[in-house]
């Protein structure tokens, strides 16, 4: 019973008020939760595809009544942490509608990329940043 | 007069003389983050970067530099024809493919041909000047039939059109077309069009 409540008591340290949506795919592990006044980020999928190239997709809404561009970028990782250089880490944009969800899709540079991290904003503040690991 | 400000008043007038009045502070742009300032109603770096950044991700998605059997397909940079007002150089927009698509592990460019011979002709070069001069170990000497012939051809096009909004807006629109085609059947297995649209006042220029 002891340790039982010890779990859940970790449990609640470490998740704390997280509200990310619980992943379905195993192998993504979403570090860091990522919620503003704009934009909320419903999903984060990472996957390896038969030709070995990593793909991303990111599901997030805008919550707001208007109609605003999202702006982000996807750093590449390999498999020993370090950063893929490339033009498809460049800062690029998305059209985000009013109360409508979005999408995001990239692909890596290479078949090296065995993670990445995401960074989204709007009108040029960092409000969000988010990883998937596959290591 | 002090020579103190004799100095100073030479000072004063060389900086004028330099800067000008009220001229435009010269910068260096930041290439990170510099997308909601001073946009053009011509094709700059910002473009070309972005119509590029969009090749790259239909053509990796899309799976067409994935070789069957492993390996890397051998790619020739076909003609890309600049159907716009500017002069543009196309390097522009295809060296950052050929880059991004050599650093995908998946494709190699040939600089042995080229739709206005080859890309660097010292490969030739060398052949025809060292092949059989005894001023050179023939065993170091390009041998005959290494060369690799080219799986797949890049060709594309850009095209602008220019639409007059009304008496002092003119729309602008640029046309990146890009195809991948197999040489060996002349079939394209890839192909996409990224459209830039800028609107301005027609006091500017699209050239």
């Amino acid at each position: 019973m002891r340790y039982i409540s010890l779990a859940f008591i970790i449990s609640l340290v470490f998740n704390g008020c997280n509200t990310t949506p619980k992943l379905k795919d195993p192998i993504v592990n979403v570090i860091d939760s990522c919620s503003n006044s704009y934009i909320q980020i419903l999903d984060l999928k990472g996957r390896i595809k038969d030709d070995g190239f990593m793909q991303a997709q990111v599901r997030g809404k805008n919550i707001t009544n208007s109609y605003f561009r999202v702006e982000y970028k996807i750093v590449w990782l390999d498999a020993n942490g370090f950063t893929i250089d490339s033009i498809l880490s460049n800062w690029t944009t998305t059209p985000a509608d009013a109360n409508q969800p979005f999408y995001i899709h990239e692909i890596s540079p290479n078949t090296k990329a065995k993670s990445f991290r995401f960074y989204l904003r709007k009108e040029g503040k960092t409000i969000c940043q988010q990883q998937s690991n596959l290591l | 007069m002090p020579t103190t400000i004799k100095l100073t008043l030479s000072s004063i007038l060389a900086t004028l003389l330099l800067n000008g009045c009220g001229a435009t502070k010269t910068v260096n742009i930041d290439l990170n983050h510099d997308q909601n300032t001073h946009a053009v109603m011509g094709l700059d770096y910002r473009d070309f970067q972005s119509a590029a950044q969009d090749m790259i991700k239909s053509l990796i998605s899309s799976g067409a530099i994935d070789k069957p059997n492993g390996g890397r397909y051998v790619l020739a940079i076909s003609r890309i024809t600049n159907d716009t007002m500017q002069h543009i150089d196309t390097d522009q927009l295809v060296k950052k493919i050929r880059v991004a698509l050599l650093r995908s592990g998946k494709v190699v460019v040939t600089t042995a041909i080229g739709v206005n011979g080859a890309e660097d002709k010292m490969a030739m070069q060398t052949r025809k000047d060292l092949r059989g001069n005894a001023e050179f170990n023939q065993k170091t000497v390009a041998a005959k039939g290494q060369m690799i012939a080219p799986d797949m051809s890049l060709s594309g096009k850009i095209i602008q059109r220019n639409i007059t909004v009304d008496s002092s807006t003119q729309q602008v629109e640029y046309y990146f077309q890009m195809t991948m085609t197999d040489i060996n059947t002349n079939l394209a297995y890839w192909e996409d069009e990224k459209v830039i649209g800028k609107r301005g006042s027609n006091n500017s220029v699209a050239w």
